[in-house]
């Protein structure tokens, strides 16, 4: 249970898919222009990942290994097509704003990356766990990158008016070098809130070592 | 060597052929849906543009257009107790990220009596705001960029960034949209032209007012 636990948390902060694994980046600052977007976006790579990493961790002794490539994408793509198409009977209004993106998750190299690295090698619950932590890692930034440049570029917050009337959006954060700006901002923040985790972990296993002595 | 690639095409095989199945079934599950959505959305548009309409005639062969950079997807005759109100038109060319896709509805003053942008691929949170009701060109008095076609006569220029406002950072989607609009609403113009000389069907001459 605990090794669990471990799995999942480590893709929120300490193996961040978008602030410390940097990968999967360029869908991520292209639909963060909106918080609505973040949270569906969130929730369809979450979606496609546990499936693929489930399938393939339970398949992963008869893939071979030479053909392992193509193997990925046909499960990712089949995956990725079914979010789409019932995104699009059931959630039009979402999956029209989100446009190509959906389709794109295909190529994303974040559920590429946790494939190869994790999925194909590891046990099924230890894949449920990494996808969930990863998926959850991945929403939590997009939404919380989607509201700085919603609020300060729009003026509002998934869709609401929250700066008073008066106030001139600022262009810049929903154009993509705003984008660039506040990733790095959510970068440094993980990095900042990674060193304060670690710090605290020590400590608390140095007073361990202290009781036990 | 042969055999292993044979025994590895195979393995591939069943994969694709399981990915198949499976898509199949969500395919027929959702198909359905899909196309109801579709529908509505259009037939809530048309009923947008003219409120007072009560039926729509499909006349998608009876229209041409002069820009061959837009294509006419459908078009509809709209009628209410058998005289014409309009004739809606949806169209599609190619925009900054993909093609998109909008109806147009002229009404018999050749005035635009409306314009809806259905499907768009443009970036969110720029060109896409075309298709959000919620962005506003003119802030004052809350006029979409879609809404400011409204009432527009035919012989108005058409001119992005002169007398058609465009989307802030996105002129390449405002020009693209306006350009598809003023086509379809041309050859609209036109067809009305022709229905207006020929009456096509003299079943009710009091009917007319």
């Amino acid at each position: 249970m605990k090794r669990l636990w471990n799995i999942f948390k480590a893709g929120i902060i300490y193996e961040n898919p978008l602030l410390m694994l940097m990968i999967g980046l360029c869908s991520a600052l292209a639909v963060t222009t909106n918080v609505q977007n973040g949270v569906g976006m969130g929730l369809a790579m979450t979606f496609v990942m546990l499936f693929s990493e489930v399938i393939i961790s339970i398949f992963r002794k008869v893939i071979p290994n030479s053909a392992r490539m193509p193997i990925f994408i046909i499960v990712i793509a089949a995956f990725t097509t079914i979010i789409d198409l019932v995104m699009k009977a059931y959630f039009p209004e979402l999956s029209k704003s989100m446009g190509v993106f959906i389709p794109l998750i295909v190529v994303n190299c974040i559920i590429m990356g946790r494939v190869e690295a994790f999925a194909s090698k590891e046990k099924v619950l230890d894949c449920v766990a990494d996808s969930l932590g990863m998926g959850l890692g991945y929403t939590w930034v997009l939404v919380g990158i989607a509201a700085f440049r919603e609020l300060l570029g729009n003026g509002t917050v998934a869709g609401l008016q929250v700066m008073p009337a008066g106030f001139e959006p600022i262009l810049f954060f929903i154009l993509p070098p705003g984008g660039f700006l506040v990733f790095a901002l959510f970068i440094s923040l993980n990095i900042w809130l990674k060193g304060r985790m670690q710090k605290a972990a020590a400590k608390s296993a140095a007073k361990a070592e202290e009781v036990a002595a | 060597m042969m055999k292993d690639i044979v025994k590895l095409g195979l393995i591939l095989a069943a994969f694709a052929a399981a990915a198949c199945v499976g898509l199949a079934f969500v395919n027929q599950a959702t198909e359905g849906q899909i196309a109801i959505n579709q529908e509505k959305q259009l037939n809530e548009s048309l009923k947008g543009l003219f409120p007072e309409a009560e039926k729509f005639n499909d006349i998608t062969k009876e229209l041409t257009l002069a820009d061959p950079a837009v294509k006419l997807e459908a078009a509809y005759l709209v009628e209410r107790g058998g005289a014409p109100l309009g004739i809606a038109a949806k169209a599609s060319g190619n925009s900054y990220g993909g093609v998109t896709t909008v109806l147009v509805g002229l009404g018999l003053d050749r005035r635009i009596a409306g314009v809806r942008v259905l499907d768009t691929k443009d970036t969110p949170g720029l060109g896409a705001n075309a298709a959000v009701p919620t962005y506003f060109v003119d802030k004052t008095s809350k006029t979409t960029f879609p809404g400011q076609f409204t009432g527009k006569a035919l012989s108005d220029p058409f001119v992005v960034k002169e007398d058609i406002a465009a989307i802030t950072a996105s002129t390449i989607t405002s020009k693209a949209i306006t350009k598809i609009i003023k086509a379809s609403a041309d050859a609209a113009g036109a067809r009305l032209e022709a229905i207006a000389m020929a009456p096509p069907a003299p079943a009710d001459a009091a009917g007319g007012k």
